[in-house]
C-alpha cells in the first residue's frame, strides 16, 4: 500500500512538472505541421472552433457539418467580450471563426490587424451595402425593436410604445431594459444609429433623458427579451430576431418596431488571423453566404439576410425594411471609442 | 512545538538528495511562475498603462468610482458579519445539541457547501423576482429584487455554510471541563457562552470573518445577476475587460480590491497563527464526546429557531432549484416537464466531462503540490520556506477575475504561450486552491509527532522515504480536505477561468453562467442540478475510496 501510494505521488509529481514546463516546446510542432499540410489535405473530419453570438448556433452548425464533415466547437461570447480577447490573446486566436455580433466590433479587429484577409466568391450576391469590406462580412441584419410584458403594462395601466420618443414617456420610469452598448452590438447600433438619424446634440440629448427612464443596464443583447418575457420589466429594447419574436407564443409579450426608424447593423461573419484550421473556415464562410447557407440560417434563427435572393422571414413579415434607419456603416468603428467614452459618463456610477 | 533544521543525513544516497532538492527546487519554482510572475504582470499592467509610469489608472478610480469603492467595502462588511452572527447562533445550536442533530446539521452545510456561483442567485431571482414564488403567487407584490439588499442575502447565504462549519469544527475542540466550571461557578449558560466559548472559539470566527470578507469583495457574479444599479469594484473589474477591453483599469481596480484584504489577512496573521487559517473548513469535525449543556429554554428556543430557519431557507434554495430544472411554473401552477432536460445540448454535455476532467486533475495535483510544499516549509525550515508560503496564499485573497486576467497577461506570449490551451485553465484551478491545501496540511503535520520522523531515519531511511513512506501516508486526511475542496472549487468556479476559455475548453460552469444571463432560467438549473450531483458523488466515492479500505487514523 505504502510502496503504491509512493510511486503514485511520484508519478503525480512528474506530470506536474511535464504540465507545468513543457507545453511550449510540444506545441511547436503542432503548428509547422498544419502549416506543411494545408493545401493538400481535405477538411472532412477537422474541427473548426466557432465565437459565437447567433441564436440556435449549435443547429446551424450541426447543418455545416452535415454538408462538409466539418466538426464545429464553438463558446457563446458578446461581440465586445470577443474583441477584448482577441486583443489580450496577441495575435493567438481563440477560434478559427467568429459568428455573429455586431458590425462594429468586426470593423475595429479588421483594422487592428486581428482578421484574417478573405473575400468569398459568394459575396457578389451580397446586396453591396451589407458587404463589409475584406476582414469581414454581413451575414444577417440586427434589426432592433422593443419587447412588452403586457401583463405587467396592464397592471400598471400604461400603453405600448411605438415610437422611440415613446420611451421617454415618464410613466416608463424604470420599466425599461436596455444593454450595455460596450458589450451588446444590438444596443451599441441602437446608440449609434440614433445619433446619426437624430444628429449629434440631439441624439445625446435623447440619449440623456432615456437614461433616466431605465433603472440600470444589463450586459448582453439577449438580455431584456428574456428579463421581460419573464415580467421582471415591462418594455425591453431586443434584437428582433426570430427566436425573440417567437416568445409571443409562450409568454404574454407583444414585439414592436419602432414607427420613427428602426436602428440596424449587420451580423458580422470573419476568420481570425492566425486561424489553425483556415480551410474550414473558408468552407463555412462560402457555405454561410451561399442561398443553401442563408436559408438555413434564416429558418434557424429567422432574420433578414444579407442576400437579396433569400427571402424576408415570415415571423418577420411585418416588417417594412423602408424604415431602416439611414446610415453609414462605416461611422460604426470610427466613433465606436468616443461614443462609448461619453455614454460611459453618461451613464456613470 | 519544537522544530529542528534537518538536511539530509549521511546515511541519504546521493539520488535521494538530488531529488530532494530538486523537487524543493521545482514547487518554489512553480509557485513563483504561476503565481507571483501573473500577480507582478498585474501589478505592472495597472502603473505602466501605455508603458509609461503613471497613477493615472488609481487616480481616475479615485475620483470617478469613489462610489464603487464605498459600495465594495458597504457590502462585504455588511456580509460578512451577517455571516458571522449566523453561522456562531448555528455553531453554537450544533455544538450544544445531541449527535444527531448535530449530524444533520453539520450534512447540510456540507451539502451546501457545494454551490455552483450563481445557484442562490438563481433561486433569489425564482423566490423574490418580480414574479417571483413568495413575493408574487404567494404574497402578491411586485416589486422589482435588483439591489444591494439581495446580494447580501445571497452572499450570506452562499458564504453561512463554510463559515459555520469552520467555527463548529473549533467549538468541538472546547474543552466541556472549562464549560462546566463556568456553569458550576454560578455562571449563567448565556454568560458561559459569553465569556467561555465565544472567546475560545475566536480562531475559528476570526477565519470565518477573514474568508467571508475576501470572498465577497471579490465577487463579482452576484452583482452582476441582481445587484441592479448597485455596481461594485469587482464587477467593474470584469466589465472593463470585457466591454471595454481595459486591461490597465481592470488591473488597478483589482489591486484596490486586495489592498483591503491584504489589511484583513494581516489582522488575521496577528490574531493566530496562519496555519490554523481554513483547516478545519470542510474537514471532518473532531469527533468530541457529546456535551450538550442545557443553554436554557429561552436561548435554545432563539438559538433553535434562528438555526432552523436559515438551514430551511438554505434546502428551500436548492429545492427551488431542483423543482425548476423539473417543472413550470411560469403560469400560476405546477406543471411538471422534461422541456429543461431536453433542451441540455447534446453539446453540453463535453463541457460537462470536461469540468469533471479539469476538476479531477487539479484535485489531484493541488493536494500533491499543496502537501509537499507544506511539509517542506513546517518542518524542513527553509530560508525560502516562509516567502514561498505567503506567496503562495495570495491567490486566495484574490479577485477571482484578477487572477484570470493575470494569467492572460503572463501567459499570452513567449517565453510561455499558454493562452488558449486547456493547461492554462487547469493550472489556473489549481493555484488558486494552493493556499487551503497547504493550510489543511500544515495543520494535520503539526499532529504529527516529529519522532515518527526521527525514528525512519534513525532506522536509515532517506529524506524522501520518510517523505513518502512516512509522512504523505499520514496526510491522507489533509490530502482528502484538499482534494474535495479543489475538485468542488474547480467544478463551480467562473470569475478567474472566465477569461481562460476558448470554444475547446468549455467548462460547465461558463455554459451555466451564459445561460443565466441570457435568463434561460429553467435551463440554468438542469446545469446547475448536474453540477451539484455530480460534485457530491465524486467527492463521497472518492472519500470512502480513499479512506473506506485502509483506516489510517491521526493518532
Amino acid at each position: 500500500m505504502k510502496k503504491f501510494t509512493s510511486i503514485f505521488l511520484i508519478l503525480a509529481m512528474l506530470i506536474v512538472t511535464l504540465s507545468g514546463c513543457s507545453p511550449s516546446t510540444t506545441e511547436a510542432p503542432a503548428t509547422t505541421e498544419t502549416e506543411e499540410s494545408t493545401e493538400t489535405a481535405s477538411i472532412e473530419g477537422t474541427t473548426m472552433t466557432v465565437v459565437a453570438a447567433y441564436g440556435f448556433a449549435e443547429e446551424i452548425f450541426a447543418e455545416f457539418t452535415k454538408d462538409t464533415g466539418v466538426k464545429v466547437e464553438f463558446l457563446d461570447m458578446s461581440s465586445g467580450e470577443v474583441l477584448t480577447r482577441a486583443e489580450a490573446e496577441g495575435g493567438k486566436p481563440m477560434a478559427d471563426v467568429w459568428f455573429g455580433g455586431g458590425a462594429d466590433s468586426f470593423m475595429v479587429a479588421g483594422e487592428k490587424g486581428l482578421l484574417e484577409d478573405y473575400v468569398s466568391e459568394e459575396e457578389k450576391s451580397v446586396d453591396e451595402k451589407y458587404r463589409g469590406d475584406n476582414f469581414w462580412t454581413g451575414i444577417s441584419l440586427v434589426t432592433a425593436g422593443f419587447m412588452v410584458n403586457n401583463d405587467i403594462l396592464a397592471e400598471k395601466g400604461l400603453e405600448a410604445p411605438k415610437t422611440w420618443k415613446d420611451l421617454l414617456k415618464p410613466e416608463y420610469k424604470d420599466e425599461i431594459a436596455m444593454s450595455d452598448p460596450a458589450i451588446s452590438g444590438t444596443n451599441y447600433a441602437v446608440v449609434n444609429c440614433i445619433l446619426q438619424s437624430m444628429g449629434e446634440e440631439e441624439g445625446w440629448a435623447y440619449l440623456e433623458e432615456l437614461n433616466k427612464n431605465i433603472p440600470f443596464y444589463f450586459q448582453r443583447g439577449g438580455e431584456p427579451p428574456t428579463k421581460v418575457s419573464a415580467g421582471e420589466m415591462a418594455i425591453g429594447v431586443i434584437p428582433m430576431s426570430g427566436e425573440f419574436i417567437a416568445m409571443k407564443d409562450k409568454f404574454p409579450v407583444t414585439t414592436i418596431y419602432p414607427e420613427d426608424g428602426i436602428p440596424w447593423v449587420p451580423a458580422g461573419l470573419a476568420i481570425f488571423k492566425n486561424a489553425s484550421n483556415l480551410d474550414a473556415a473558408k468552407a463555412f464562410v462560402d457555405w454561410a453566404l451561399s442561398a443553401k447557407g442563408q436559408e438555413i440560417i434564416r429558418d434557424k434563427d429567422p432574420r433578414v439576410m444579407v442576400r437579396s435572393d433569400v427571402a424576408i422571414p415570415e415571423l418577420m413579415n411585418d416588417i417594412n425594411l423602408d424604415k431602416l434607419m439611414d446610415i453609414d456603416l462605416l461611422k460604426f468603428s470610427s466613433e465606436r471609442e468616443t461614443i462609448l467614452e461619453r455614454w460611459s459618463t453618461m451613464v456613470g456610477n | 512545538m519544537k522544530r529542528l533544521s534537518r538536511g539530509s543525513r549521511n546515511l541519504d544516497a546521493p539520488f535521494y538528495d538530488i531529488f530532494d532538492l530538486s523537487t524543493v527546487f521545482i514547487i518554489s519554482g512553480l509557485i513563483l511562475i504561476f503565481i507571483l510572475w501573473p500577480i507582478t504582470e498585474v501589478l505592472v499592467k495597472s502603473f505602466f498603462p501605455d508603458n509609461k509610469f503613471s497613477f493615472e489608472m488609481y487616480r481616475d478610480i479615485f475620483t470617478n468610482d469613489r462610489k464603487l469603492i464605498y459600495n465594495s467595502l458597504f457590502i462585504s462588511t455588511l456580509s460578512t458579519i451577517g455571516t458571522i452572527v449566523i453561522s456562531t447562533i448555528i455553531a453554537i445550536y450544533a455544538t450544544f445539541s445531541n449527535r444527531k442533530i448535530k449530524n444533520i446539521i453539520s450534512a447540510i452545510l456540507m451539502m451546501t457547501m457545494i454551490s455552483p456561483p450563481f445557484v442562490s442567485s438563481l433561486s433569489y431571482i425564482i423566490l423574490f423576482g418580480r414574479r417571483g414564488l413568495v413575493t408574487h403567487r404567494l404574497l402578491g407584490l411586485s416589486f422589482s429584487p435588483y439591489g444591494w439588499q439581495g446580494i447580501m442575502m445571497m452572499q450570506i447565504a452562499g458564504n453561512v455554510s463554510i463559515a459555520a462549519l469552520l467555527i463548529i469544527g473549533i467549538m468541538s475542540t472546547i474543552d466541556r471541563n472549562l464549560i462546566n466550571a463556568s456553569l458550576d461557578l454560578g455562571e449563567s449558560p448565556a454568560s458561559t457562552i459569553k465569556k467561555v466559548v465565544l472567546p475560545l472559539a475566536k480562531p475559528g470566527i476570526v477565519a470565518a470573518s477573514f474568508l467571508t470578507f475576501v470572498k465577497s469583495i471579490a465577487d463579482f457574479g452576484t452583482p452582476i445577476i441582481i445587484g441592479g444599479k448597485f455596481n461594485v469594484l469587482a464587477t467593474e473589474a470584469y466589465l472593463s475587460v470585457i466591454g471595454r477591453g481595459n486591461f490597465p483599469r481592470a488591473a488597478a481596480i483589482s489591486v484596490l480590491i486586495l489592498i483591503p484584504s491584504l489589511f484583513i489577512f494581516q489582522i488575521y496573521r496577528y490574531h493566530m497563527d496562519s496555519s490554523q487559517l481554513l483547516s478545519t473548513s470542510g474537514a471532518k469535525i473532531q469527533n468530541n464526546d457529546y456535551y450538550g449543556f442545557n443553554m436554557g429554554k429561552p436561548l435554545t428556543i432563539f438559538v433553535g429557531l434562528i438555526t432552523f430557519l436559515f438551514l430551511s431557507f438554505l434546502v428551500i434554495q436548492y429545492i427551488v432549484i431542483f423543482l425548476s430544472a423539473i417543472s413550470d411554473f411560469r403560469t400560476g401552477k405546477l406543471i411538471f416537464t422534461t422541456e429543461y432536460i431536453k433542451s441540455v445540448r447534446a453539446s453540453l454535455m463535453p463541457s460537462f466531462f470536461r469540468s469533471i476532467r479539469y476538476s479531477f486533475i487539479a484535485g489531484i495535483l493541488t493536494s500533491m503540490i499543496g502537501l509537499l510544499l507544506s511539509y517542506y516549509v513546517e518542518r524542513r525550515n527553509l530560508k525560502i520556506g516562509k516567502t514561498i508560503d505567503f506567496i503562495s496564499t495570495l491567490p486566495y485573497i484574490m479577485p477571482g477575475p484578477f487572477f484570470g486576467i493575470a494569467y492572460i497577461l503572463a501567459f499570452n506570449g513567449h517565453p510561455l504561450a499558454l493562452t488558449g490551451t486547456g493547461i492554462i485553465v487547469v493550472l489556473n484551478c489549481i493555484f488558486r486552491q494552493i493556499p487551503i491545501s497547504t493550510k489543511a496540511a500544515s495543520a494535520s503535520l503539526k499532529n504529527i509527532s516529529m519522532e515518527l520522523e526521527y525514528a525512519a531515519r534513525d532506522l536509515g531511511s532517506s529524506n524522501l522515504k520518510v517523505i513518502f513512506g512516512v509522512v504523505m501516508p499520514l496526510l491522507k486526511p489533509a490530502f482528502l480536505v484538499s482534494f474535495i475542496n479543489t475538485f468542488t472549487a474547480t467544478m463551480t468556479t467562473v470569475g478567474a477561468i472566465i477569461f481562460l476559455i476558448t470554444p475547446s475548453t468549455r467548462v460547465a460552469t461558463v455554459e451555466m453562467f451564459n445561460v443565466l444571463r441570457d435568463g434561460k432560467y429553467g435551463l440554468a438549473s438542469v446545469l446547475a442540478c448536474m453540477l451539484i450531483f455530480t460534485t457530491l458523488i465524486i467527492n463521497v466515492s472518492f472519500s470512502s475510496l480513499l479512506l473506506g479500505k485502509a483506516k489510517i487514523s491521526k493518532e
